[in-house]
């Protein structure tokens, strides 16, 4: 097991210390220093997470108005330490009920100790998990008055719990109704040029789940991607199906799912935590559906005139819509005066992010509206700085729809009293860095 | 301002105070610019006081950070508006946001011209400002004679004439060819006579502007300025809006004094002494008092006085008077005044007389060096650096060496050094140098640079008499616990080279010695080790008979550094056993270092070259000054090569330059190629800068060793033929004739300075002409040292040079009489015209009690003097050989009669005349190609080739051929060359002398410091 940290600290944006641990004496106590005269003093903050200064290494990371600094010595896993911290805030959000800022550090701060003491020893980490976490570090944070209250619960046995075989789930839950809910969220990324061939377009999504279920069930997950349909054709020994099959790239799951099962019948299945968790996050880059097409014609009429055409198609089934759809057409800075006329939604110029920026809010799928605008441009000395065109961004949200094609086949439980569960499956698609060049 | 009622604009600059950060700040901005680009654009929406406002606004924006070029359009219009609130905005934000490159600025110009030649005072002087901020060349054209007008004109108010001034400065700087020197020297007298002093005060700036370009033509305003200057300093007719703390307009004052500075120097003795009067009532009325504004401000008057008093280099009264006011100054507790106190004392010092006056505040100085502010510390150390001269050399290094311990860091290195730099040039007498030497070097040694230890070597194995001394003076501080590792190399090296010298005295056997030095191995750096292998083969070499445990311990180490990591350290180790292993007669090599030629010290040099700050150059100048000036001993004290080493003359050459042996591969050459390795560092890169300071000069510079060696030949004649002693500058007085005889031959002295750039050029019983010379490029510098040798002065003193008509030379005044026992130099500046054989003749006459003596000498100001040698490859040297086909440009001619020599010794001679010999470009070994430029005035610099090819059979002829671009050139160079083959100075060249003999040692007596410094810098 790889070293992760010497010591962490918790740094405001002045880079005052917050919270300081030491893990081990092989780094000493005036290394934030160090890091406050060499980085954050520096340009550099913020161009590269991993720096070494002196015979030491930090691993920084800004989380909201705090920075969260790693100092290590020896030759240690960067990639442990980062995903050490990130699961450290979310263990810390779980506890104060939602914001993790500076405040709620002060605010915090005996509770943030005994938890660095708890997750990780002597370097290593440890137990991240906030379900067992909870069940003996019971000092609750101070939540904001907004937060739901804590519910009395009684402490089980907290040792049976983490050396146990599932360590992520209590026994003994009762639920009256059992539910189980899925969300597939994806994000589109997408670059496409004016021409409209695509340069890179890849999709990154999660399963998230939401488990209130009794006792401890068994649950099986099915999609339509392809390794597990290809195992399953040839378990059952009968062609698969002529159906669109999605090859899932880099998959990662939670903890919970049983890896060697996945591995020999590339199923998965998993006893799952209670409450909401991230069952899987997985990547696809061949066959995605693009939700929206744009044709843009961008015309400059002389040094002072432009004349902006934009053409936007969903292309999603027609009794499908997307909400939000924000499209951010950019214009040279000294854009002076714009009009516009738009068959759907709203546009305006913005001057502080320079762009005319558009806004649909319901946007029917196999529609196609349009906004032709014209802008006026302030003349200048300096003509020699020409405009660089940058790319359209555009914004949306397209529920019931997946850019990838994925599709839940089937999820199952089994629980040994057999009861009835209830299954909500979700999906929905946001754009990630949608882009088009103009 | 007229901003009331602006909410717009008041909101936006609360609402930007109000962001938390940047980027709030910037989103903001961005969207206030957009606002501002959407007016801008509605032309015909946009009121008077709209437009105002939103430029008033870009204006701040503009003061944020942010581009707004889009809007200079906008400002500039704003300045043909009508109404002065817009007017005001558009001058105003113009000269905020343009600058004089602007283009847009063009279409202001008609405009702005507009209004200064309007009746409204007001667009006058808004016009005017802004002329004077952002105005360029453009402007200059334009407005210059409206400007001068306004400036000129009776009918305009003050505050008016006040702006035309500055700005007609404006115009000037930018372009000086609008004031016409000749109409407007006379008006500007003519302003000198304002009473406004506003008016003064501005046309006083301008002035200084018009005279620091040209003063000659501003002769008749001195003596208003002096006028002007009295009335101030009388408080005459001075309103009370200009004395600023009881002082009548310091600012005048100070330009007035500084326009005055720019004339060389006042003839009228009415003004002069009107001058000095009030420069003497400033003087004397300045004094130090609480109110620190007051004190600025006398101050500011005070130290411009000063500046006008050292520049007119005023009676020594009056100097005095300065530095004792100056005294005072720097008593005061207040740090600000003490640093003005010691920085201008430090000026005084350029200005001759004073060292005496301010040497009386030297206990006064050494105060301000405890002082807790760095700056102080560093003016006085300046000061003390720079006043420093024989008298007070002691106390002064002494105070620096005990003030060394207590410095902070950053200033020990530098504090080292002038304390380096104080004990070489001043030292007393040589131990007391050693021994500040060693001490710097055991106080400080993490600040003691290189090239202070590689001085004190050079010292010590220069002076016979010193090294007994040094070292046993290194094996005191060995013998202490912990030792500084610079402190080990200098041991190192001092024991390796003279330990032998102690040997008798108790505690210092050999193998004490060793084991001593050995002790220090473990600690030190690799570059230390090299210096320690060298002593311990020296120290081996020393013992007699062999110890043969001792060998075996050395042998010992050698073996273990033969597989060194470190290549220098692993080649000495491996050279250095099969040296050892030899046996005796090969033990040569490793004798004593021969004396190093003389230099400038390193130091000195360093010095001149890291010092930025003006105050601290000034002193290091000023030091370089004396430099000369104490130099003013050129001795014969010639490296003694031959004579102290057996190795004959031939094989030391050899073993100089390295590069003419490579392709031999006998037994004596593989060893003298070690030795050559031995000091030849430098080809070394890993230690290049180890010794390459020390042994450099030997090892690498070949042509200048051999100078060196025909030096020896010809000095060696010149000892047999008369009993004058070489060695010192100034000769015993006993034996004096009365028939004026020249001492040693005046021919041969000549000859050999043709060779070299130091020595005696003419020498008789009553005085001493010696010669230091520099060249650079056509450029020469020749210092004549006339030393007067006796108790009585020599009066009628003449020297008249005649100069051939190629040579341009300039004499500098030479002394009617010179004192008894003093030397006088006389600085000769040589330019080169053309090439030719001439030699310039000093016509040099004196009388001395009745007898009238009269010599002409040839200078050495020869031909050869204006070579510089260069190195040329193959392809290049043949190409330009075939280029330069047949007469004139190449002649070949066959000389007879030549003195035979050795072909090796031809080559020697070739480059000690700088004419470089390039080995291996021809293939017969009989032969000689050689290269070199030549620089002149007329054709600056020329390649010249040579190639001689000699006859193995018949010594004595030769064929010569010459090519260079210029048909004079080649001939004269070829005489040149002839002249020199055939009537080579034939030296008798005798056995050796016993090194006692060839290095008499210099007999100092005590109590003349010419003399002191003689043997010191010998």
């Amino acid at each position: 097991m790889p070293v992760a940290a010497s010591a962490i600290y918790l740094l405001n944006l002045r880079g005052d210390v917050l919270i300081n641990r030491l893990y081990r004496d092989d780094v000493g106590g005036n290394m934030v220093d160090a890091f406050r005269m060499h980085i954050m003093q520096t340009k550099e903050l913020g161009t590269c997470p991993v720096r070494q200064i002196g015979g030491c290494s930090f691993f920084y990371m800004r989380i909201s108005n705090v920075y969260i600094v790693i100092v290590v010595s020896s030759n240690a896993n960067v990639a442990c330490a980062f995903k050490f911290v990130v699961e450290a805030v979310a263990l810390f959000k779980s506890y104060f009920g939602g914001a993790f800022d500076e405040d709620a550090i002060r605010n915090n701060f005996v509770l943030i100790y005994e938890l660095l003491d708890e997750i990780m020893d002597f370097g290593y980490p440890q137990n991240l998990s906030p379900e067992i976490l909870k069940l003996y570090i019971t000092q609750e944070g101070v939540r904001s008055p907004f937060s739901s209250k804590p519910s009395d619960k009684p402490v089980p046995n907290a040792t049976l719990q983490v050396t146990g075989a599932v360590g992520w789930r209590r026994e003994g839950l009762v639920y009256k109704k059992n539910e189980v809910f899925l969300d597939i969220v994806e994000s589109v990324n997408l670059l496409m040029s004016s021409k409209g061939s695509v340069l890179r377009c890849d999709v990154t999504g999660k399963i998230l789940m939401k488990c209130f279920l009794s006792g401890m069930p068994d649950l099986k997950l099915g999609l339509n991607d392809k390794i597990g349909l290809e195992k399953e054709s040839q378990l059952k020994s009968r062609p698969a199906k002529s159906g669109k099959t999605i090859e899932l790239d880099d998959v990662t799951f939670h903890q919970c799912v049983n890896l060697t099962r996945f591995n020999s019948e590339k199923t998965v299945s998993f006893v799952p935590p209670d409450g909401e968790f991230e069952l899987m996050k997985y990547r696809i880059t061949e066959g995605v559906n693009l939700p929206f097409r744009v044709l843009p014609t961008i015309k400059e009429l002389g040094r002072t005139r432009m004349e902006v055409n934009v053409k936007v198609k969903s292309v999603f089934g027609a009794k499908m819509f997307a909400l939000g759809v924000v499209i951010k057409i950019p214009v040279p800075k000294q854009t002076a005066k714009t009009s516009f006329q738009v068959t759907s939604g709203r546009a305006k110029y913005q001057a502080s992010i320079d762009c005319l920026v558009w806004k649909i809010r319901k946007f029917p799928g196999q529609t196609e509206p349009t906004l032709s605008a014209e802008v006026e441009l302030i003349s200048t000395m300096a003509e020699k700085k020409s405009w660089t065109r940058p790319p359209i961004q555009m914004e949306f949200q397209v529920p019931m729809f997946t850019a990838s094609g994925l599709r839940v086949r089937f999820l199952k439980v089994w629980e040994k009293s057999g009861y009835n569960t209830v299954e909500w499956v979700r999906y929905i698609t946001k754009a990630g860095s949608y882009e088009i060049r103009c | 301002m007229t901003m009331h009622g602006m909410r717009g604009l008041s909101v936006f600059i609360s609402d930007v105070r109000n962001c938390q950060n940047k980027d709030q700040e910037r989103l903001r901005i961005d969207k206030e610019l957009g606002n501002v680009r959407n007016r801008f654009k509605n032309e015909k929406g946009l009121t008077p006081y709209e437009k105002k406002k939103y430029v008033w606004k870009m204006l701040y924006i503009y003061m944020l950070g942010y581009d707004v070029d889009f809007g200079h359009m906008k400002a500039v219009s704003l300045i043909s508006a009508p109404k002065y609130p817009e007017k005001q905005v558009g001058y105003i934000v113009t000269s905020c946001l343009l600058n004089e490159n602007h283009d847009f600025l063009r279409l202001a110009i008609n405009t702005v011209r507009n209004d200064i030649i309007g009746r409204n005072e007001t667009f006058q002087c808004l016009a005017l400002t802004m002329v004077g901020n952002i105005g360029g060349r453009e402007f200059a054209e334009s407005l210059a004679p409206d400007v001068q007008k306004l400036l000129l004109s009776s009918s305009c108010r003050p505050l008016v004439r006040k702006k035309a001034a500055l700005c007609l400065l404006r115009l000037y700087r930018k372009n000086p060819d609008i004031v016409n020197v000749d109409g407007w020297a006379d008006r500007m007298a003519q302003l000198l006579d304002e009473r406004d002093l506003g008016v003064l005060t501005s046309s006083m700036s301008l002035l200084v502007a018009l005279v620091s370009n040209n003063h000659e033509a501003y002769w008749s305003c001195l003596p208003k300025c002096v006028k002007i200057l009295e009335r101030l300093a009388r408080n005459q007719d001075v309103p009370q809006e200009y004395t600023y703390y009881g002082i009548p307009s310091p600012w005048l004052q100070v330009k007035t004094m500084r326009v005055l500075q720019y004339f060389p120097t006042i003839e009228d003795p009415y003004t002069r002494r009107t001058l000095f009067e009030v420069l003497q009532r400033i003087l004397m009325g300045t004094d130090v008092v609480k109110n620190v504004n007051k004190n600025n401000a006398s101050h500011a008057v005070l130290f411009e006085a000063l500046a006008l008093v050292m520049h007119l280099d005023a009676e020594k009264e009056m100097m005095s008077q300065c530095v004792a006011l100056l005294g005072k100054f720097i008593a005061v507790r207040e740090p600000n005044i003490r640093y003005l106190g010691l920085e201008n004392m430090t000026r005084m010092l350029m200005v001759t007389d004073v060292q005496e006056i301010i040497k009386r505040h030297q206990a006064q100085i050494i105060t301000s060096l405890k002082d807790p502010d760095v700056s102080i510390r560093r003016r006085a150390l300046d000061l003390l650096y720079g006043m420093c001269d024989v008298t007070n050399a002691k106390d002064i290094v002494e105070e620096l060496l005990q003030y060394l311990s207590s410095a902070d860091f950053t200033m020990r290195e530098e504090l080292s050094l002038k304390a380096a730099i104080l004990a070489e040039k001043f030292a007393p007498d040589l131990s007391w140098y050693v021994d500040v030497i060693l001490q710097l070097i055991d106080k400080a040694g993490d600040f003691i640079s290189d090239d202070i230890w590689f001085r004190v070597v050079q010292f010590v194995t220069n002076n016979d008499d010193l090294q007994t001394y040094a070292a046993a003076k290194v094996k005191e501080y060995l013998d202490k616990p912990a030792v500084h590792e610079t402190m080990v190399k200098v041991s190192a090296y001092i024991l390796g080279e003279y330990s032998h010298l102690l040997a008798r005295r108790p505690g210092c056997s050999p193998k004490e010695i060793f084991s001593l030095l050995h002790e220090k191995l473990p600690t030190v750096s690799t570059t230390t080790i090299p210096i320690l292998l060298s002593a311990y083969a020296k120290i081996l070499m020393h013992i007699h008979p062999p110890d043969q445990e001792l060998q075996s311990q050395i042998w010992a180490i050698f073996n273990k550094y033969e597989s060194c990591i470190d290549a220098e350290i692993q080649q000495r180790a491996v050279e250095y056993l099969a040296l050892c292993q030899r046996g005796a007669p090969l033990m040569d090599i490793l004798a004593e270092m021969p004396k190093f030629p003389e230099r400038k010290s390193s130091l000195i040099k360093r010095a001149e070259y890291s010092e930025a700050d003006t105050a601290e150059q000034s002193a290091i100048k000023l030091r370089s000054q004396q430099q000369t000036s104490n130099a003013l001993v050129v001795t014969d004290q010639h490296p003694a090569n031959g004579a102290t080493s057996p190795i004959s003359v031939g094989e030391l050459s050899l073993v100089k330059v390295p590069s003419m042996i490579t392709s031999e591969n006998d037994t004596s050459t593989d060893l003298s190629q070690q030795n050559g390795a031995l000091s030849n560092v430098d080809t070394q890169p890993p230690s290049a800068d180890l010794l390459s300071d020390i042994l450099g000069p030997l090892a690498i510079e070949g042509p200048p060793g051999a100078t060196v060696q025909s030096e020896h030949n010809a000095i060696s004649g010149l000892e047999g033929g008369s009993d004058a002693v070489d060695g010192s500058a100034i000769v015993p007085v006993e034996e004096q004739t009365n028939t004026v005889q020249p001492i040693g031959n005046v021919a041969e002295r000549f000859h050999a300075l043709c060779l070299k750039d130091s020595g005696v050029l003419y020498e008789d019983p009553y005085i001493q002409i010696g010669i230091k010379a520099e060249w650079r490029g056509h450029h020469g510098r020749l210092v004549l040292f006339l030393g007067n040798k006796n108790t009585a002065p020599v009066v009628s003193v003449q020297a008249i040079i005649l100069t051939p008509a190629h040579l341009k030379m300039e004499l500098s005044l030479v002394p009617d009489t010179i004192p008894p026992r003093a030397q006088v130099q006389c600085p000769l500046e040589v330019v080169n015209l053309r090439p030719s054989r001439d030699v310039a003749v000093l016509d040099f006459s004196y009388k001395f009690g009745t007898n009238m003596v009269n010599v002409k000498l040839r200078l050495p100001a020869v031909l050869n003097k204006f070579l510089q040698p260069i190195q040329v490859t193959a392809e290049e040297f043949f190409s330009q050989w075939r280029s330069l086909s047949g007469p004139p440009l190449k002649l070949q001619e066959v000389v007879r009669g030549v003195k035979p020599m050795p072909l090796p010794e031809m080559a020697n001679l070739l480059n000690s005349f700088r004419i470089m010999i390039c080995p291996g470009l021809d293939p017969n070994p009989n032969n000689l190609v050689a290269s070199t430029t030549f620089y002149s005035e007329s054709m600056r610099a020329i390649l010249c080739l040579v190639r001689i090819e000699t006859d193995p059979a018949d010594r004595t002829q030769l064929r010569m051929t010459l090519a260079s671009g210029d048909p004079t050139l080649t001939f004269e160079l070829k005489e040149f060359i002839k002249e020199q083959l055939i009537s080579i100075p034939t030296a008798p060249r005798e056995a050796a002398p016993a090194p006692a003999a060839a290095q008499p040692t210099p007999q100092i007596p005590p109590n003349d410091p010419a003399a002191i410094l003689a043997g010191l810098l010998s």
